[in-house]
C-alpha cells in the first residue's frame, strides 16, 4: 500500500539520479505533495508552471485530432532531466507525477519505467 | 559651511520569499491561524463550509458549494452510492476500502476534495466564524493538511482565477452560452463543461454533475468566459433597451471594458 508520501519518497530513494519530484493536479496548479528540490528550485513553482505545459500539449493534440493520450513528457536541460508523466487511473484522473533528474547520474530508460511501477502503486 | 544631512534612499523591496508567506499567514482566516498554534480539535463552522481540525491540522472540509467526497467517489472511484451512505452513516473507513475503494484512490480523491471545500469555506464572509471543540472526523487519518499550507494554496486558487478571468460573477450565477464570432476549439474536458451550460445550470451543479471538484469547473468556466464562450445570464434590463446586445463585436467590447475595469 502507498500513499502519496511513501510514493514521492519511493521515487527519490529508488530511482537513479533523483532530485526531486512532485504530484501534482494540472487544473488546479496544486502540488499534491513535493518532495527534494532546493532552495533555488521551488517544486511548487515547477508544478504550477508545467500544467501550461501539459494543456498546451492537448491543445495541440486535439487540435491535429489526435485520439491518444500522453503517457509522459520529457524536457531534456543540459544538466537535467525533467519527465512529466500523466497517472491514468481512477482516483489518479488529472493528476501528473513530475521528476526531476540529474543528467550525469540518471538512466532515462529505468527511470521511466521505475515512475510508471511508482504511479501504478499509487493506486493501490 | 553647511553640510546637509540628506536622508538615505529607500531601500529597494527585495522579493523574500520566506517573509511573503509570513505575511499571508493569517490573512485568509485569523481565527484558523489560533486554532493551528493551539493545535485544537473539532469544527471551524464558517458561512460557505465547515472545516474539521485534529491537532491544529485540517482533516475534513465540506462546502455546499463543492462536491462531496461521497460525489468525488461514487464517480470515478468505483464506489456505489448505498457504500458510501452505509460508510458515513457508520462512520466507518474500513467499509469503503470493502467496497473497492482503493487506500490510494481514496487518500487523492480526499485530499483534492478537502482543497476544493475549503477554497469556498475560507472565502471571505459576512458573518463570523465559529468553533466548536470535539471529536475527530471519521476520516481524520486519511490525509491531514496543515493550516499554513491550506491557506498559501487558497490564495494561490484565488490568484489563478483572477489570473485566467478577473470577473468573478460566473462563480455563482446560472450560465448561459455566448456565440463569439470566432468561436475557439475547446479541449474535451472544457467541452464538458461547456456542453452543461444551459442558463439555469451553476458552477456547482455542473461539478456535481460531473463528479468533479468544483474550483476545477471555475477554472474551466473562467477560461470559457476568458474565450467568450460563456457569460453571466443577466435578467433583461429595462433602463437599456437596446445597447447593441445583439451585435457580437459590442458584446465583445463590453467584455474587454469589463476586463480592464476588474484589473
Amino acid at each position: 500500500m502507498a500513499n502519496t508520501e511513501t510514493a514521492l519518497k519511493e521515487c527519490l530513494a529508488s530511482i537513479e539520479g533523483a532530485t526531486g519530484v512532485a504530484l501534482v493536479d494540472y487544473t488546479s496548479g496544486m502540488a499534491l505533495g513535493t518532495l527534494g528540490g532546493s532552495k533555488t528550485f521551488d517544486l511548487n513553482v515547477a508544478a504550477a508552471g508545467n500544467t501550461d505545459v501539459i494543456r498546451a500539449k492537448m491543445r495541440t493534440m486535439e487540435h491535429l485530432g489526435l485520439k491518444g493520450g500522453i503517457e509522459d513528457i520529457l524536457i531534456t536541460l543540459n544538466d537535467q532531466y525533467h519527465l512529466i508523466r500523466l497517472l491514468t487511473g481512477r482516483g489518479g484522473n488529472g493528476l501528473f507525477m513530475y521528476l526531476v533528474l540529474d543528467a550525469k547520474r540518471a538512466n532515462l530508460a529505468m527511470a521511466r519505467h521505475q515512475l510508471k511501477k511508482i504511479e501504478e502503486e499509487l493506486e493501490v | 559651511m553647511t553640510v546637509v544631512a540628506s536622508t538615505p534612499p529607500p531601500r529597494l523591496p527585495v522579493r523574500d520569499r520566506q517573509a511573503a508567506l509570513r505575511e499571508a499567514r493569517g490573512v485568509v482566516s485569523p481565527m484558523l491561524t489560533r486554532l493551528a498554534d493551539e493545535r485544537a480539535t473539532g469544527v471551524l463552522h464558517r458561512e460557505h463550509g465547515t472545516l474539521h481540525l485534529v491537532d491544529g491540522r485540517v482533516v475534513h472540509a465540506e462546502s455546499p458549494l463543492a462536491p462531496s467526497l461521497g460525489t468525488l467517489l461514487t464517480a470515478h472511484g468505483g464506489l456505489d452510492a448505498t457504500a458510501w451512505r452505509d460508510a458515513e452513516d457508520t462512520a466507518d473507513e474500513a467499509h469503503l476500502l470493502r467496497h473497492g475503494v482503493t487506500p490510494g484512490v481514496l487518500e487523492l480523491t480526499q485530499v483534492s476534495a478537502l482543497y476544493d471545500a475549503a477554497y469556498f469555506a475560507l472565502a471571505p464572509s459576512s458573518t463570523p466564524g465559529r468553533f466548536r471543540y470535539g471529536g475527530a472526523h471519521w476520516l481524520a487519518a486519511v490525509h491531514p493538511v496543515p493550516v499554513d499550507d491550506l491557506e498559501r494554496e487558497t490564495l494561490r486558487r484565488r490568484a489563478l482565477l483572477r489570473h485566467i478571468w478577473p470577473d468573478p460573477a460566473i462563480d455563482g450565477a446560472p450560465l448561459v452560452r455566448a456565440d463569439p464570432v470566432a468561436a475557439p476549439a475547446v479541449p474535451s474536458r472544457q467541452a464538458a463543461v461547456l456542453a452543461r451550460v444551459d442558463g439555469v445550470r451553476k458552477a456547482v451543479d455542473i461539478a456535481r454533475e460531473l463528479g468533479r471538484p468544483a474550483f476545477h469547473t471555475l477554472v474551466h468556466l473562467r477560461r470559457l468566459a476568458a474565450a467568450g464562450l460563456v457569460c453571466v445570464r443577466t435578467p433583461p434590463h429595462q433602463d437599456h433597451p437596446s445597447d447593441g446586445a445583439g451585435d457580437p463585436y459590442v458584446a465583445l467590447l463590453k467584455r474587454v471594458r469589463d476586463a480592464l475595469e476588474a484589473l
